[in-house]
Parts: structure tokens; sequence; C-alpha cells
């Protein structure tokens, strides 16, 4: 509700034509600069500073403008993406948080779901509540599910409650009260109270965070919130400050998890949005990539060292989730309970599917005989036997050099060389010789079941939604994708891949394609055939004076913002939703809601096989997304066109393929170097593309075209 | 025809495949079906049979349907006749005495062919909220199965693809909560025709024969690992006796015994000496105590090993026909997996002195089934609504029992006040935890948790529980978690009810469970003080119980131990 910081908003005056992206990951950290006239890019990449990330930032940032001599004052903006606010949750170090509820239910976040994180183990441990027991505290007051209330919020026992609240020096308060969704105000009261005797403590309302029905998800969503608040406030804060010193004062942004982006304020106050900003970021560029080039419809795969991420983007847009967890055991997706292990958030998440397999996961046989990858991986230290830097065990990466697919004299641009008969010699120990293959055989193996893994990460943000896989074109990038997308798209049957220019910071320059977006709900549960039509009209109506007012808050977002309404429904008794968009007509009657009702049934039937037509539906929560646009760079054309790359051919050497029917075996590869390609090369596989930050393995059958801006596009 | 050879790489592959199908069937029968105890609660399980019956991959949310579910599944397929079956036919069955267990557990089967070839089979199995019978959600104390609910035999419900209109109006008629459970079979059906689907695109890519092939080897495969774990289990001879607190009907408790019998040819479970039978609502079907074993063997072996017919085949379970472990018709069985879910706190506990590092002391064990039901004033609809409640967990050598969570078979989520309360004619007017319930020991049980449920609206209510005699053991000194409490609280009277009855609820009434705490493990008097002193700062324990059981004195105001005071109450002096 309050906020001490104060972030530059930019200004209007002079040539601002350049816009800085940096994304800060687990091992590096990421700087793009886009000049917006001429599409031109410059990347920059130095150490991440995980004791005090704000140094890396600006590091990057001052590599970017000391490379070409940019004057901070033509910087349009700055948008960033970080996992403080997860690395928070994850590493316990949330501020010190009340929680303050409806008499009867403190223990809601101790009970949570009441359920085992893993079925068979007899030694498991719950998550830890955010706020202990003794900071969990009641306030006399019910509503019903109408938001009637029941019992009228007890004043004097609210003051007495503050009095305490006051005494423990606490930073933060999480407020939920039961119900709050249908009628907020006891909530504000509350939070007024608070406000007036503790002015300096950040305070956060279920009802204002995410006004949604289902207590648990709704108040450990507000207590996320709350414990990351003062956290992320002070850093972006420090960063703000910083690039003040560097006299870049134009308006700091922030990557949501959805994909859109939001004023350092916003993000400050409202940082449960900004929990999955990092992955987030490399669906947006996937999206606004495969949009310009006319392929709305694509799946995002990006492999880094330790994990690789599947998205699905369906007319320009990445798929959003609201059933997610944070801090808990990695995604499967799957997972009945996987979501048990962490603490659940209802925000809008990017729905991606997220996998322990990354270059350095490790290969082994278990006592069955059976040849696995994953989930331990060597990550950068001690990394893949071929590092030599100590690792023993061999890793997708040790495969990949082993089958020719990567150069050990060209690895990260020639700057490591890598040690082949070491990777060698692991594979044959750990993996040939017990399991009866030659060495070759075996990390092709490793390689396949790696790739298996990834292709059911594949189906499950298509298929499992919905979605026939072959329908889209597979985007690879991160350091570690693009030697493995051709073969996953040959396994899942998609017919066309793309790799863009500089797979290995993609990611970052997601941050300078996309818009200012701010999210509203509000749960309005009615059956179809019942509801209050003039309600629907008048809730979204008041969640876009909501909108506007946070839009022009927003110095990036130039002009009247857009508004994107959907509905979440459901058969009557059923228990998820399906966001379904609304009909694009002037007004909310009959026709209107005919027209949705039909819709839902459509999404049903895609997402679950089966439509029932005598069913009655029911609306569940209107949302409506606020959408300050941000034009677009200019995407940049190469220079040189030819259709003969023959002049970019670094050399050959043999790098071993497999189809579907049996081994090739090492067989005669040409190595093109990326740098040189120019536009309109056409040739095809088996070949190796290799750039410094990432090899293209291109298998047999497929041809490349390179198209006018450098992205290779390959086909079957 | 050549066999064509095992490519270990391969195998890899299509293990995986058929794990995903058999998760992607599971979550289409979560996510379309209507009822809050299969949506929400996840009280369901999906698998692939192969042609012969035998299991391959399954998706289980719930452990207790892990032996159980295979086992009813080739038994109902065998008694319908395969060759009766057809491409897109499913048969529906709940039989308890057909390798079934309680009524609600409702399986759908449907056989997968590749062309012609009849390939494996699909099946699905959820707990449907209400099954006719004599009390709302069909749990209560009967005398004889007739009374539990609607008993369907393998029939053929689904039919090349459309479901048969006749049989499915005559088995929604005997329902109560029509519309959530026609949903609910919506969401079977759905469920299976979504695993057909991948499993035929599985075979289109690798052909029928590599299929077959791979199949086997994946039984095979498991095999050989649940045989490398067997290996590693303590042989020996290992027993233990409890009881079920009462039967529903009298007062008697039922005795459960347990006889483990490891040696180099697996594991033997022997449930002789268990009492015979009642004609009360505590009987377990054969299927329910394999399930109850293959769940504690399970436990004991690495995390990662597959559950397939390569696993199952290692649990041997010999339970006495006509006892309370393998009762026969007509016994009532609503109530079985109260029996079947303490079975597995005495196999742990026969286990303990062998694998003191593996096991957990007694936890809640029991189902804890709070069921209700009448007309909606405001629906005009009959409305059924089921749940379980969650407890104390038991203390394990190295760490304490986690508070208020379900146990062993059974991992179902609470239902969401606000999602109740907008649904259903109730008012939950406190869930928290009980302080003081845990079981003390060097590492404490959980607590056990309260819930409150007021009705506006006169309304069927059903406890269908346990533990209302004796807490849950502890293990080597721990003691027993705090009993559970079941009430009936009319105009501000408390009245305590028994763990298995069924009340006619009055506008204003209030049902109050306060469920068990876990058994602590060790002596209490080996708890580190500091560990007491924080259960006492969190109000998890009362500064008298922290003294009077643990001997630490903690001096509240200071909120510190009291270490000379701790010093003497420890030293008995």
């Amino acid at each position: 509700m309050t906020s001490t910081s104060h972030f530059p908003v930019g200004s209007e005056t002079g040539d601002q034509r350049f816009r800085i992206g940096v994304d800060i990951g687990g091992t590096f950290t990421d700087g793009t600069l886009v000049d917006s006239v001429t599409g031109e890019v410059t990347t920059s990449k130095v150490l991440s500073t995980p004791s005090n990330p704000a140094s890396g930032f600006i590091s990057a940032v001052q590599k970017l403008l000391s490379v070409d001599s940019v004057d901070p004052a033509a910087i349009e903006h700055v948008v960033h993406a970080t996992t403080v606010a997860t690395n928070a949750i994850i590493e316990g170090k949330t501020a010190k948080t009340a929680f303050v509820t409806t008499e009867g239910f403190r223990d809601m976040l101790e009970i949570a779901r009441q359920i085992r994180p893993s079925l068979y183990d007899l030694q498991f441990e719950k998550p830890a509540p955010l706020v202990p027991r003794q900071l969990c505290f009641e306030v006399p007051e019910r509503l019903n599910a109408k938001g009637e209330v029941v019992t009228p919020l007890d004043e004097s026992a609210l003051a007495q409650l503050v009095e305490q609240i006051a005494e423990s020096e606490i930073e933060a308060v999480a407020v939920c009260l039961l119900h709050s969704y249908r009628n907020p105000d006891h909530e504000r009261r509350v939070g007024e109270t608070i406000a007036a005797k503790l002015p300096k403590v950040i305070i956060s309302l279920s009802s204002d965070v995410v006004p949604e029905f289902r207590e648990y998800l709704r108040a450990s969503t507000t207590v996320i919130n709350s414990s990351v608040a003062p956290i992320v406030s002070t850093y972006l804060s420090s960063i703000s400050d910083q690039l003040v010193a560097e006299n870049v004062t134009s308006e700091l942004l922030v990557m949501q998890s959805s994909g859109g982006v939001y004023p350092a304020k916003a993000a400050s106050e409202n940082p449960v949005f900004m929990v999955e900003s990092g992955p987030a970021a490399g669906a947006v560029a996937a999206a606004s990539l495969g949009s310009s080039l006319g392929y709305p419809n694509v799946i995002s795969f990006d492999m880094g060292g330790t994990t690789a991420k599947a998205s699905l983007i369906r007319n320009g847009q990445p798929n959003i989730t609201k059933d997610y967890s944070v801090g808990g055991a990695a995604q499967s997706g799957t997972g009945a309970f996987g979501g048990a292990s962490g603490y659940p958030i209802r925000t809008p998440v990017v729905d991606l599917v997220e996998i322990g397999a990354g270059g350095g996961s490790i290969a082994w046989v278990d006592s069955g005989g059976a040849l696995r990858v994953g989930p331990h991986s060597a990550g950068a230290d001690p990394g893949p036997v071929c590092y030599g830097l100590g690792g023993r065990q061999p890793t997708i990466t040790d495969a990949n050099l082993v089958l020719g697919r990567l150069d050990p004299d060209y690895f990260a641009g020639g700057e490591m060389k890598l040690d082949r008969e070491a990777a060698y010699a692991a594979i044959r120990t750990h993996c040939a010789e017990p399991l009866g293959l030659s060495v070759e055989g075996a990390a092709h193996g490793i390689v396949e079941i790696a790739n298996t893994a990834m292709v059911n990460a594949l189906r499950l943000v298509s298929v499992q939604r919905g979605h026939d896989p072959r329908d889209f074109m597979l985007i690879g990038f991160g350091g570690a994708g693009p030697a493995h997308t051709v073969r996953l798209a040959e396994q899942a049957g998609i017919p066309k891949v793309l790799i863009p220019l500089g797979p290995g910071t993609a990611s970052a320059l997601g941050l300078l394609v996309t818009d200012v977006r701010m999210e509203g709900s509000a749960t309005l549960i009615a059956r179809a055939d019942q509801v209050d039509l003039a309600k629907i009209s008048s809730e979204f109506e008041r969640l876009e004076s909501l909108g506007r007012e946070a839009h022009h808050q927003a110095a990036s977002a130039s002009g009247e913002p857009e508004f994107e309404r959907a509905v979440e429904m459901r058969y009557w008794g059923q228990s998820f939703e399906l966001s379904v968009p609304v009909p694009k007509r002037d007004s909310i009657d009959q026709h209107w809601m005919d027209e949705l009702t039909e819709s839902f049934h459509e999404a049903h039937e895609t997402a679950y096989g089966f439509r029932a037509n005598d069913e009655p539906v029911e609306l569940v929560n209107l949302r409506l997304t606020t959408v300050g646009k941000i034009a677009r760079p200019k995407m940049r054309k190469l220079a040189n066109v030819d259709s003969d790359p023959s002049s970019s051919i670094k050399g050959f050497r043999q790098v071993y393929f497999a189809s579907e029917t049996g081994d090739r075996g090492m067989i005669d590869s040409t190595v093109y170097d990326r740098s040189l390609l120019p536009a309109g090369a056409v040739f095809t596989g088996p070949a190796i593309v290799e750039e410094p930050d990432c090899t293209t393995v291109i298998h047999p059958e497929w041809k490349v075209t390179v198209d006018q801006f450098g992205n290779l596009s390959i086909e079957h | 025809m050549t066999q064509p050879a095992l490519d270990p790489i391969k195998f890899e592959v299509v293990r995986n495949a058929l794990t995903q199908a058999a998760e992607e069937m599971a979550i289409a029968l979560r996510r379309s079906a209507y009822s809050t105890n299969v949506k929400t609660r996840q009280d369901f399980s999906c698998a692939f049979f192969d042609k012969n019956l035998r299991s391959v991959a399954q998706a289980f949310t719930q452990p207790v349907h892990l032996g159980s579910f295979v086992r009813h599944v080739p038994i109902a397929v065998k008694r319908y006749g395969p060759e009766n079956l057809g491409p897109g036919d499913m048969i529906l069955s709940n039989d308890p005495y057909g390798g079934g267990v309680h009524l609600n557990d409702i399986s759908l089967i449907g056989p997968v062919y590749y062309g012609d070839e009849l390939v494996g089979y699909t099946a699905c199995l959820a707990h449907h909220v209400d099954v006719g019978g004599g009390a709302p959600a069909s749990v209560g104390a009967f005398r004889e199965v007739f009374q539990e609910g609607i008993i369907i035999p393998p029939i053929k419900f689904v039919n090349n693809g459309n479901l048969d209109q006749d049989l499915f109006r005559l088995v929604v008629s005997q329902i109560r909560s029509k519309r959530e459970t026609s949903g609910d079979f919506r969401a079977q059906i759905a469920s299976n025709k979504t695993g057909t689907l991948r499993i035929t695109e599985i075979i289109d890519r690798y052909g029928l024969d590599e299929f077959n092939l791979y199949i086997d080897e994946i039984i095979e495969y498991t095999d050989r690992r649940t045989q490398a774990e067997v290996d590693r289990l303590p042989k020996g001879v290992y027993q233990a006796e409890g009881f079920v607190d009462n039967d529903g009907f009298s007062d008697d408790v039922v005795k459960l015994a347990v006889k483990i019998t490891i040696n180099d040819e697996g594991v033997r479970f022997d449930t002789s000496g268990s009492d015979q039978q009642r004609r009360a609502p505590v009987n377990s079907t054969f299927a329910q105590t394999f399930s109850a074993c293959a769940y504690a063997l399970r436990c004991l072996m690495d995390k990662d090993l597959p559950v397939n017919d390569g696993f199952y085949r290692y649990v041997h379970v010999d339970a006495p026909e006509g006892t309370v472990t393998n009762c026969v018709h007509p016994a009532p069985v609503v109530g079985g997996w109260e029996t079947h879910v303490r079975l597995n706190d005495l196999i742990f506990e026969a286990l303990s002195p062998a694998l003191p590092d593996e096991v957990c002391a007694g936890t809640k064990s029991m189902q804890c089934h709070s069921g209700f039901g009448g007309e909606n004033h405001q629906t005009g609809e009959y409305y059924c609504f089921l749940e379980t409640l969650a407890g104390g967990y038991g203390a394990r050598s190295t760490s304490d029992g986690p508070d208020a969570v379900q146990s062993h078979g059974q991992n179902t989520e609470n239902a969401p006040i606000e999602e109740t309360e907008s649904n259903y004619p109730v008012q939950i007017t406190r869930y928290e935890l009980v302080p003081d319930s845990e079981g003390p020991g060097e590492y404490r049980g959980g607590l056990g948790l309260r819930r409150d449920y007021t009705f506006p609206e006169e309304a069927t209510f059903t406890i269908l529980a346990d533990r209302d005699k004796a807490g849950p053991r502890g293990l080597f000194d721990g003691e027993r978690g705090s009993k559970s409490v079941y009430a009936l609280i009319q105009n501000g009277e408390e009245e305590h009810l028994s763990s298995k009855t069924t009340v006619q609820l009055k506008p204003g009434d209030v049902i109050s469970y306060r469920t068990s705490g876990g058994g602590g493990y060790g002596s209490p008097k080996n708890r580190e003080s500091e560990a007491v002193l924080s259960d006492v700062l969190q109000g998890k324990i009362s500064v008298g119980r922290a003294r009077e059981r643990y001997g630490v004195a903690v001096d509240i105001q200071s909120q510190t131990v009291d270490k000379t005071e701790t010093e003497r109450l420890r030293s008995g002096t």
C-alpha cells in the first residue's frame, strides 16, 4: 500500500532510440542494447554476482554503453529480468512478515493443503510456512460466500492486534480474510488500521493482490508478495540509483512472470507478479520472433547448463497458467503433488515446463541396467568431464563432444579447450561397458534419452493442453538448445525449426520486445444462464479504470491503453477453469453471452476431448489485461546476400547421426561459420553451424535456409 | 518373424512414453471432473495394463490404489471375458467381492486395440462422492454390503465409444449426487480415451513387435531392481499386533496382527491372528490388505523404482479368509480402508527394530471421513459432500512428524473452505492445529487438526473414522499422540460422538473433529530443550506440557529455557 521508493520515470525529450535489457541468470548476466531505429543489437555478458546482483547488473550496462559510446540520455528505457524474488524464497531470506486472517483460521499456512509432497517417502518434510505461527494473527470477523457480513469486524480486538503486531518488529504484513474476494471492506479496514500505526510497514491485502476464491492459494500468494516486497523494493531502488549515477534517468521496467513488463514502482509493490521473470523473457523472445516472421504459433525451447524449458505460443502470445508453485522441487509439469513441495501462487505465469536436462546433466546406469540421464547435474563446477575441471561423470555435453557435434577447439569461440579423450573414457567406463555398447552408441543413447525427456516437455506444453505440436514451429535457443532442437522436431513430428541469430543471448532480447501489461481480475461466480449481464459490464469497466490509472504511471507506455478481456469459466460443478477470450461485440448482451458460452464449450473440447452442451456453464473470474503498447525495434537485415554458402564453410568433420531405422554412424558433415553465412544461403544436413556461444546441429534430410535477418530456418 | 534385439536407448524412451501416457490420463480425469473429491482432493488413479493384464505404467495420486486397483482390473476383465470387448468398449465395476474395495471406488476399463489386435487396457478408478446406500456420501455403519450402495459387477458401460444410456440412467438413479457423479463418469471416459490415443501413438512409432518386447523388458527391468532392493532388506521375521478402536456397533476393539517374513524369496505378509470379520464397517477386502502390504514394501525401496507387475510379484500376502483382513460376502466394506491403513502402522512398527532409521512412529492411520448431505434449500438439489481430514504424522529417527498431514495410502487435499461454502450449505467455522496433541518424544509427533462444520439447514452427517480410544503409538520410548475427538455441539453443549456414526442435524448444529496427533520417537527427556522452546513459542505446546512431558522449564517472559530448572526436572531430583 505504501512505498517510499522513488523511481525516475524518464522524459519525453530528445532522441531516445536505445533500449537496454538486462537478464540476470545463475552464471551469467546478459545485457542487450537495441537501436530501435536501425535494429542493431549489441550484447554484453558478465559474470553474475549473486551476493550483490546489482553490481553485475550495472557492469553489464556500463559495458553496453562503452562499446557503442551511447549517450545515456538517448536511452528510452531499461528492462530487467531478475530472480531476486525467487531466490529470497528458495534461500529462506524473506522479510519478517506477519499474517492476519479470520478468527479460527490462524493455521491456514501451516496446514496448507494437508498433503505430502512425495507418496512413498516416510521421511518427507512439509515446506516451512513463510510466516512462523507466532506471527500469524486472528481477527474476529466473518463474511459468507456471498460476501455478506456474518460477524462484524471487532474494532477493539483489531486495535489490540495492531499493538501486538507493532511489538513484533516485522517489516511486512499480509492480510487474507475469508471471502474477501467478494467483499474487501474488512480487509481494507484492517490494512488502514495497521498502516495508521505502522506507516513504514509494507502491507499486502489479498483482495488487492489476487481477489479470487480458495483461501489458501490466495493467502499464499499474498504472503509471498508482502514477504519479498521489502527485498525487491530495496533492490530495485539500488539499481535505479546506480543507473542515475551512470546518467541513465530513463524509466526502469521489470519483466513479469506473465511476459509483460511493469514499472519498477509497481514491481516494488506487487513483486509476486515477477517471480518467474527470467524464464518468461525467453518465451517472449520466441513469441516476438515468430510473430515478426509470420509464425504466430510456435513452441519455444530454451536449454542451458542445468535445465531445459519449453513453452507454447499461440497467436503470438505465450500460454499463461495460474497453477504454479515457487520454491519447491523442480516442476515436472505432471507430478500431481509437485506443488506440495513449494508455495503456490495464483498470479499469471508463462506456462512453461522445466526439466532437469541441461548440458551438465549426468548419465549413469541404474541397478536394473537402464541408462539414465539426470536429474543430477555437474553444473558449471566441476562441469562436464571434457572441461578438465575435475568432473568424472559423463554429461550430455561430453556425449555431444564424443559424437563430433561439438568442436573441442572451438568451444566458447575457442576460449576453452575441451578434452575429447577424457569424455570418451568416461562414457566408456560409466555407460558403454556396463551396457555392452560401443562408446559412440552409448553417447548417442545419452543424447537420445535426454531428448526423450525434452520431447515429453514439448508434448506437455502442446498435446496435454490440446494442441498438435505438428501445427507449430519450434524455436530453439539457449547455450545448449540448438545442438538438440532439430532432433527434437524430428521426434515430435514438427516440420519446421528456427534458430535465431545469437541463440545464447536470445532470451535477453525478449525483454525489449514486449509491452507494459497490468493484470486485473475479479471473482464473479454465476451460472451463464443466470448471471447479471450488467454486473459483468460494470465489473469490467471498474477493472478498466484501475488499469487505466496504472497505465498512466508507466512512461514507456505511450498513448491510450488497449484492454484484453477474458472470462475464466467451467462447467457448473467443475473446479478448474479455462480462460476464454470474450466475444468482440459492442455490448454485453445475450448474444455476447451465447458466443462466450460456445467459445467455452469449444475450449473444453480442445483441452479435454469432450463438451457437455446440456450442462450449465459457470463464470468464475473476470480477467482484464491493460496493455500499453511499446513499438518493436526494427530487425536488422544481413548486408551479405548469396544463395551459395560455400564461402562460409569452415571445414568438414565426422559427426555421429542415427535415424529411426538404424544407425548411420560417423558421417562426413560440413561445418559452417555462422558469422559468414549470407542471407538466402541454402544447404542441407548433415551439417554443423558454429558461432562463438553456440553450436547448431543439422540432421540429415533437413534443409537450412538463412533468412534475411540471419535466422536459420530449417525444414524437413 | 525374428525377435527384434533389445536396445537400451529405445527401452528408456518407450518406458518414459508409457509413464507419460498414464500421467496424461490422470490430468484429463482431474481437470474435467466435477466432484470436489476427484477434482480438488485427487481421489483417483489411472493405469495401463498389457494384453495379458499385467500392470505396466501407472499414474497414482493415491497410494491406497497401488495394490488394490491393479488386482481389481484383471479380475474384472476376466469375469467379463476379454473376448466380449471390442474397440471403444469400456466396462464399469466396483464389486468388492470381485477383486474390488469399497463401493465408492469405481473402475472404468477399456481395451486398447491396434487395428484388429488387442494390445492392452487403459483403466481409471475414481472415488465417487456417492453411490447410494444408507447415508449421504455412502459412508456409515451398516450390517451388510447391500446397504452400502449400488454394487456394479463388470458391465459394458461404453459400447464402441458410446455411453450406454440405459445403464447410465440405471446407475445414476441409485445415486444422490446425480450431476456431479455424471460429470465424474464423463471425466473417466475422457481419461481412458486419452490413454488409448497415447498408446496408439507409441505403437505407430515403434511397431507392435517392439512395443510388446519393450513392455516385457520394462516388467523384467523392474523385477531386477526390486530383487536388488529386497536383497538389501534385513532378513528375519517381524511381528506386531494392534487394533481398530471400535467397529461402529460394538465398543469391542478389532484386533489386527501382522507377521512379516523377509528371506531370499521375497517378503511375505501374514495377517493370521486378526479378528474374524464383523457385521460392521471394518472389513478389508483382500485387495485392500494387499494394497497395504504393497505400499509398505514400496516405502522401503528406492524412491525411483517403477511400480508395475515386476514389483507386485514380490508382494506375498497370506490373509485368512473370513477375517477383517480378507472378508467374504456379504460383509460390509465401506470402512475397510480404516483397517487397511492401520495395518500400515503395524507393519512399520513390526519392522522398527530392524529398520529404525527408515520407518516412522504411529501416524493418524485412519481415513477420517467426514460425509454429509441433504436437500440444498437454495437449489432444491440433493447434495453430498465428502472429505477426509489430516492428522499428526509419526516422528522419525532424526526428525519430527509433520503437523496436520495425510498418512500412508492417503494423500487427498483438503477442500478449500471458500469453495466448499460456495457450493454447499455449510459453514466451516474453525480450521486449526490442536496444540498439545503431539506424541512426545526426542522427535515429537505432528499435531492433529480441528475442523468445525456449522449447518444452517438440516443435514445428515456421517463420521467414519477411528482413534477415539487411543492415539498413535510412539517408538523407542516415544509416547502416543493424542486420541481423536468427534463432537456434536448443540446450543453450546458439547457431546462426544462415536468414531463411526450417522447423525441428523438441526439448523445451527456444529460437528467438530479434532484428529489425533502423531506418535513420538525416542524419549521426550532427550529432546533438545531449544526444540521444546520453539514449540512453546509457536503455541504448539503449552508451558505446562513442556514441563510435565519433556522436563523442560520455559520462562515465557524472557522466551528462554530455564536451564537450571530443566536440569533438575530431567535428572529426576
